[in-house]
């Protein structure tokens, strides 16, 4: 608070000069909200911000324009660190005194109230003429409202602005902001002082004396410049000349800058989009709509993040003024090749990302078409607004400023006291989306075998191991290998085939798993998988933009991509940095991409044949003869490589399922060989094997759930048996079994005319006289024709029997749709009805 | 390329030529001294891949003086004779000589060294395109003598290639296209603009269009008010100013994807050939023998008719001289002849297809690296084995890979419940009749199954097994309205399937 008075008063000191404030005048709309208008004139406000500390210390204040403009002259097209000042000792006191700093504008505004909106305003006349009319207003309403809105405030000496970015402080560890040095310090010399130019490397972000460089630079370099260290890092860093990133000297904390907190996750920061004053207390609150690092999002930091990368999220909140701690600017992408020398609190912000999705939209849709993306996002924007809306019943927009009610008060802000975000800060790489972690006390009950045994046996996990198909996976990985193991890397094709179930997709996946391992340890040369599953395609053609989506993260209509792609896999040109690798594309479901002139696969392929290429294609598909029935000009291009997944025998559907039980004591052996040997025979697909067995498991738990007298905990033969009769037999029959008793007699009477006349169809009105024969016979009611025929229609509506179209009534003609022999089956032991026997 | 455009070359690209021949020599005898062999060969290969344009003289840089000898009259062999016999016959004896002097000069491939069987590999892939089209001399030549007179008499023609996949004929046009810049530039004509399109990638058939008229005023203002058909038209229909007079080499790969419903494009494409004042050399490229008769029959009543070249597919010698070509840049053995010669006659009576033959080649390679490496696992220390190159019995297996019928391994690894579904349809189809429908077959089935005691699927699951089965090619479905009235009807053969099942015991009585 101390220190605070005096300051103010030293700024007052070069806007009395009548001259100066005409300049600003003009310069900014509002003249009156610009009290410390010398700093504010340079384009850096944060370098505007040491000037006022140079005032601290007794400098003319000319003079230090003067410095001012000739350090600006400094800063040449390169980005660079604005000219370090002198760390004053106001320094460490402004941020020791920021958590009170409130207290200050309240005052003020308390004194003033009726009279302006900024807290510190010393040129009162002028602002009462401005904003008489304004002011009135707020008069008016602040009896009634609670809030008071704001386009622009003046808080601790800096004004801010809706749409402004700013660094917001993290609650939890306010301890760690004790010093804030907006310089950082040469990484070589560790002194941030000097006059010197500090350049900056675009690798590391480290900033650098050019004199301290080895050999010293004259003048900022053209184009990309990296230091020496991150050079040698590139380079592998094997070679003799290994260079010792220099330690700081004793004593001396290596201060971080904001940027470098940012980047750490340890500040964030966000964009201000209302600004207002709860009259109760005076305290003044943002809403504010947070940037994100690519480390935060869900997919990581990905190899085209670029280092000062932030996502806009659509995540809003409402904080204290307080937490603010200064200006950072965040720029589109246009603006910040621009911005190379505006120093080091410049952003690039390309991308929204949606913290509820986790997806990701370019913030000015510069690419035409795929629109059906944006609508959905539209759409929950619109919600979100909805959920403000409730909260601020009256908008009343005005250029100057809006101001509010709130009819519900406080709501939300309780809410906010703890941290300013809950979702900030937490890192989403790790998690899935509707993956979230229960509790261990909710799953405190111990699971029992059969559980255990349940769980492992569901189709979603994933194996540790992969049994029974190591041959083939030795093949694949032999395959990719010897491609990408060469620098010069050939480009080729394989494909791959075999009924569902048998564990393709699977077996390439761990194979990349696996190379990903070998990647990480050096052994392999590094490529870029990209995954493609034909089926999640909208048409064969998007498969263009989702490659190059993948190779170059850029979202662009198919047309646009396959120009690119070509250029890249035809002609050798290159799309970004990451080119030189190979690619590695996997195509699952390969036949889906077949087009009516075959031009989508003719292109995939095409392309491993060109030099250079280095594209490596994996397809994946059931049928056994695609290349074959595809046209010459395409198998041609396929290659001969193929690799056959045939379907699992018995034993090896025996080995998969107790590799996949292994340590669960919850199956017999029997039941198991029963289970596989049954499905090896019908269609060796390890998906349905599985499945019965875990069917099986659940029947078991049920029987012994109810019978608790059983004495082995285990699935028998019977419980598999059930299984399989659930999953195997028809669904007809269990239908038959459960329809209505006139139903059976009706189809009871259909079988009985199929015996006698030996004709597969019949028609309604044999039926019906049947019926009542039958009916007559055994001491049944005959139900009346329109019932029957009622009751015919419905097992028409079943399939059943087939009728056809209902107009002639009587006459029309029927068909069981199932064999004779299982509706006898059906129907033979009936309770209600034994005598139907007799008939079938 | 000598060939052809040897007598015609000024002397002024001979001194070009000797002189890279010298500094080539000059850097072989330097990696000769100081280096060993495996590098030798990467630096031929830098050099061949920077120097695009005089890779005819690279290859010879460091090649054995010896050999040297062999390939000059080979040379001037194809430059005095242009008969296709004769070409034929005499460099297949030369490579097949050469090949003998390399057995005995230098054996030392050995299959273990990484780089050498790195450059092997890279000297067998479909991407690394040739120095010289081998054995496609004459088809080449009478390509670029169309384009020669074309150009010389400034007048617009067309041409179209057909031929079978991988014969070589994408290969030979973008040489024709390098022979004719360089033709062009040798005699003082302006020189022609080339567009090289492969229509399948374009996005729609009429880009070809805007692709032909962007190349050709990339400068002039693009009016948004006429198509790029429209513009094609006016340009070629007025006179022109002496600016313009450049003729323009069109090369459309892969032409059939331009056929639209009313052949439209293909028409206007070929059409532009024949506007007074047209200055475009089309040249199309396809597989089918017939498009132009096919689809363009108005171009025969205008008598603009596309002269046809076709490329027929590669003979047994061919497949074994280009295989040869190939492999004698390298300074090593790695294929025994007769290994190259089963290959090439294998493919040649199979396909004729050249990216097969080289398929296969590679294919074999890897069965000997294999085989190299799990020999080095068992004997460590031990000797090398004499004389380790791919052998007759490396190339049947990779050739069986290929070429062999999968289908009796197929139908003896199916499950009991298909193969019975196989069998029910062997017996089924054993008449006159050739299809029928699903729930025909199911009573087949069912009855097999009676006979046997076998519990039999259900219906629905029948009809899963079956079109699993037409999933691996054995039956065939066709679509239907309704699931049990699809047809259904075998593809392989029922010998075939008594085959495969007859060691079975449980089916020879229901084949029976």
């Amino acid at each position: 608070m101390a220190t605070t008075t005096p300051r103010n008063k030293t700024f007052k000191s070069p806007t009395k000069t009548p001259t100066a404030n005409n300049i600003y005048r003009k310069s900014y709309q509002s003249p009156s909200l610009t009290p410390q208008t010398p700093q504010t004139i340079t384009p850096l406000r944060r370098s505007a911000r040491h000037v006022s500390r140079r005032i601290d210390l007794g400098n003319d204040p000319i003079d230090v324009l003067e410095i001012e403009s000739k350090e600006e002259m400094n800063l040449i097209r390169k980005r660079e660190r604005a000219p370090p000042r002198k760390q004053s000792v106001d320094d460490v006191s402004e941020k020791s005194k920021k958590p009170q700093s409130l207290k200050t504008p309240t005052k003020k505004t308390k004194l003033d109230s009726e009279v302006s909106f900024s807290p510190v305003s010393p040129n009162r006349t002028e602002k009462r003429k401005n904003k008489s009319e304004e002011v009135k207003k707020t008069k008016t309403k602040t009896k009634t409202k609670k809030r008071v809105y704001y386009n622009r405030v003046e808080f601790d000496e800096t004004e801010f602005e809706i749409g402004d970015d700013v660094y917001v402080k993290r609650r939890e560890d306010a301890n760690s902001d004790e010093e804030d040095p907006e310089i950082e310090d040469c990484k070589i010399c560790f002194k941030s002082g000097g006059s010197d130019v500090m350049l900056e490397c675009d690798d590391c972000l480290g900033g650098f004396h050019l004199k301290c460089l080895k050999p010293p630079l004259k003048d900022v370099p053209e184009g990309d410049w990296i230091c020496q260290f991150c050079e040698v890092n590139k380079s592998g860093g094997g070679q003799s000349q290994t260079l010792v990133v220099p330690k700081p000297p004793e004593g001396k904390k290596l201060a971080r800058t904001m940027r470098e907190k940012l980047l750490s996750s340890d500040l964030w920061a966000a964009r201000i989009e209302k600004l207002w004053k709860e009259v109760g207390d005076g305290v003044y609150w943002i809403r504010v709509r947070w940037y994100m690092i690519p480390e935060e999002t869900v997919s990581g930091r990905q190899p085209h993040n670029l280092k000062r990368e932030l996502y806009l999220t659509n995540d809003f909140a409402d904080i204290e003024m307080d937490c603010v701690l200064r200006h950072c600017f965040v720029k589109c992408p246009k603006e910040f090749s621009k911005a190379s020398n505006d120093g080091d609190d410049v952003f690039l912000c390309e991308y929204e990302y949606d913290v509820h999705w986790h997806s990701f939209k370019r913030l000015a849709e510069l690419v035409d078409g795929d629109s059906d993306s944006d609508q959905e996002w539209n759409g929950r924007k619109e919600e979100e607004e909805i959920d403000d809306s409730d909260e601020e019943v009256e908008v009343e927009e005005d250029e100057e400023s809006v101001v509010r009610g709130d009819s519900k008060g406080k709501r939300g802000l309780t809410s906010v006291k703890g941290g300013a975000n809950s979702r900030k800060g937490r890192f989403f790489g790790l998690e899935k989306v509707g993956a979230k972690q229960i509790p261990e006390h909710v799953r405190c009950h111990k699971q029992t075998e059969l559980e255990k045994a349940k769980a492992t046996l569901l189709l979603a996990t994933r194996p540790k191991s992969l049994p029974c198909r190591n041959r083939e996976m030795e093949e694949i990985t032999a395959f990719i290998k010897g491609s990408i193991s060469d620098d010069q890397c050939l480009g080729r094709c394989m494909y791959i085939h075999g009924v569902p179930g048998t564990g393709k997709t699977i077996s390439v996946l761990s194979v990349m798993k696996n190379l990903k391992a070998e990647v990480e340890a050096g052994n392999v040369n590094p490529y870029c998988f990209v995954e493609i599953n034909g089926l999640k395609l909208a048409s064969p053609e998007n498969i263009y933009s989702v490659i190059y989506e993948a190779l170059s993260g850029h979202r662009v209509g198919w047309k646009k991509a396959l120009h690119s792609l070509n250029e890249r896999f035809a002609e050798g040109k290159k799309i970004g940095k990451e080119d030189d690798k190979p690619c590695i594309l996997l195509i699952d479901e390969l036949d889906l991409l077949v087009t009516r002139n075959q031009s989508v696969l003719y292109n995939i392929l095409d392309w491993p044949t060109k030099p250079n290429s280095k594209l490596i294609v994996l397809g994946i598909a059931n049928t056994m003869d695609l290349p074959e029935k595809l046209l010459p000009r395409i198998s041609s291009r396929m290659g001969i490589q193929r690799l056959c997944f045939g379907p699992y025998n018995h034993t090896q559907l025996q080995e998969i399922i107790s590799t996949r039980l292994n340590g669960i004591d919850a199956f017999e052996k029997t039941a198991i060989e029963f289970a596989s040997r049954k499905v090896a025979a019908i269609s060796g697909d390890a998906r349905r094997a599985l499945e019965i067995c875990r069917r099986a498991a659940e029947v078991a738990d049920h029987r012994l759930k109810t019978n608790k007298t059983a004495k082995s905990q285990l699935v028998i033969m019977g419980d598999v048996e059930a299984a399989i009769q659930e999953m195997f037999q028809a669904p007809h029959i269990q239908v038959m079994k459960s329809v209505s008793k006139l139903s059976k007699i009706f189809l009871t009477a259909m079988v009985h005319e199929l015996y006698k006349t030996g004709m597969a169809e019949t028609t309604f009105d044999r039926v019906a006289t049947t019926v009542s024969s039958i009916c007559l016979t055994n001491g049944e009611a005959f139900p009346g024709w329109d019932i029957l025929l009622k009751i015919g229609c419905d097992l028409g509506e079943c399939r059943i029997i087939l009728c056809e179209p209902g107009e002639k009534h009587r006459l029309q003609k029927l068909q069981l749709n199932f064999p004779s022999d299982d509706v006898a089956f059906a129907l033979k032991e009936n309770k209600d009805l034994p005598w139907l026997a007799n008939y079938l | 390329m000598p060939a052809i455009a040897g007598p015609s070359s000024s002397p002024q690209k001979h001194v070009v030529g000797s002189r890279l021949e010298v500094t080539g020599g000059l850097r072989s005898a330097e990696v000769n001294t100081c280096r060993k062999r495996k590098l030798r060969s990467d630096s031929a290969a830098e050099v061949s891949s920077s120097t695009p344009v005089n890779s005819i003289s690279t290859p010879m840089k460091w090649k054995s003086p010896r050999r040297c000898a062999v390939s000059i009259p080979k040379t001037a062999d194809e430059e005095i004779k242009e008969d296709s016999n004769g070409n034929l016959a005499s460099p297949v004896i030369s490579a097949v000589k050469n090949l003998s002097v390399c057995l005995d000069v230098e054996s030392k491939w050995n299959p273990r060294d990484e780089e050498q069987m790195k450059a092997v590999k890279e000297a067998l892939h479909v991407s690394k395109a040739p120095s010289t089209v081998v054995c496609r001399e004459d088809e080449q030549r009478r390509v670029s003598e169309f384009v020669k007179s074309c150009m010389e008499q400034n007048k617009a023609g067309s041409l179209y290639i057909c031929g079978c996949p991988g014969t070589g004929k994408s290969l030979s046009m973008e040489k024709v296209r390098q022979q004719a810049d360089d033709w062009a530039k040798q005699a003082g004509l302006p020189c022609s603009e080339t567009v090289s399109v492969n229509c399948t990638s374009l996005t729609k058939t009429t880009d070809i269009f805007s692709k032909i008229l962007g190349k050709n005023e990339s400068g002039s203002k693009a009016n948004g008010s006429s198509s790029p058909l429209q513009q094609l038209q006016s340009l070629f229909s007025q006179k022109q100013q002496q600016s313009s007079s450049k003729m323009m080499l069109i090369i459309a790969d892969e032409m059939d994807y331009l056929i639209t419903r009313d052949r439209g494009v293909l028409h206007e494409l070929f059409m532009l050939t024949t506007l007074p004042f047209s200055r475009c050399i089309l040249i199309g490229v396809a597989n089918a023998i017939d498009l132009a008769d096919r689809f363009l029959p108005k171009l025969k009543s205008l008598n603009c008719k596309p002269l046809v070249v076709t490329f027929r597919a590669y003979s047994k010698e061919q497949i074994l001289r280009i295989l040869q070509e190939r492999l004698v840049a390298l300074p090593y053995v790695a294929f025994q002849s007769n290994a190259l010669e089963i290959c090439a006659r294998k493919v040649s009576a199979a396909s004729g297809d050249m990216r097969k033959a080289l398929c296969v080649c590679r294919s074999a390679l890897e069965i000997l690296e294999i085989e190299a490496r799990g020999s080095i696992d068992q004997e460590p220390q031990g000797p090398v084995p004499e004389c380790q190159v791919v052998k007759m019995d490396h190339m049947l297996a990779a050739l069986s890979k290929t070429f062999k019928s999968p289908v009796v391994d197929t139908i003896q690894s199916l499950p009991q419940h298909q193969q019975i579904i196989v069998c029910s349809a062997a017996k089924a189809f054993r008449g006159s009749k050739k299809d029928r429908t699903i729930a025909e077959l199911n009573k087949l089935y069912l009855e097999i199954c009676k006979s046997s005691t076998i519990t039999p699927a259900g219906i629905t699951e029948f009809t899963n097994m079956c079109t699993v089965l037409n999933d691996q090619g054995i039956l065939k479905l066709s679509q239907a309205r309704d699931e049990k009235l699809r047809r259904v009807s075998l593809r392989v053969d029922e010998a075939d399937i008594t085959f495969a099942l007859k060691e079975i015991r449980f089916f020879r009585n229901c084949l029976l």
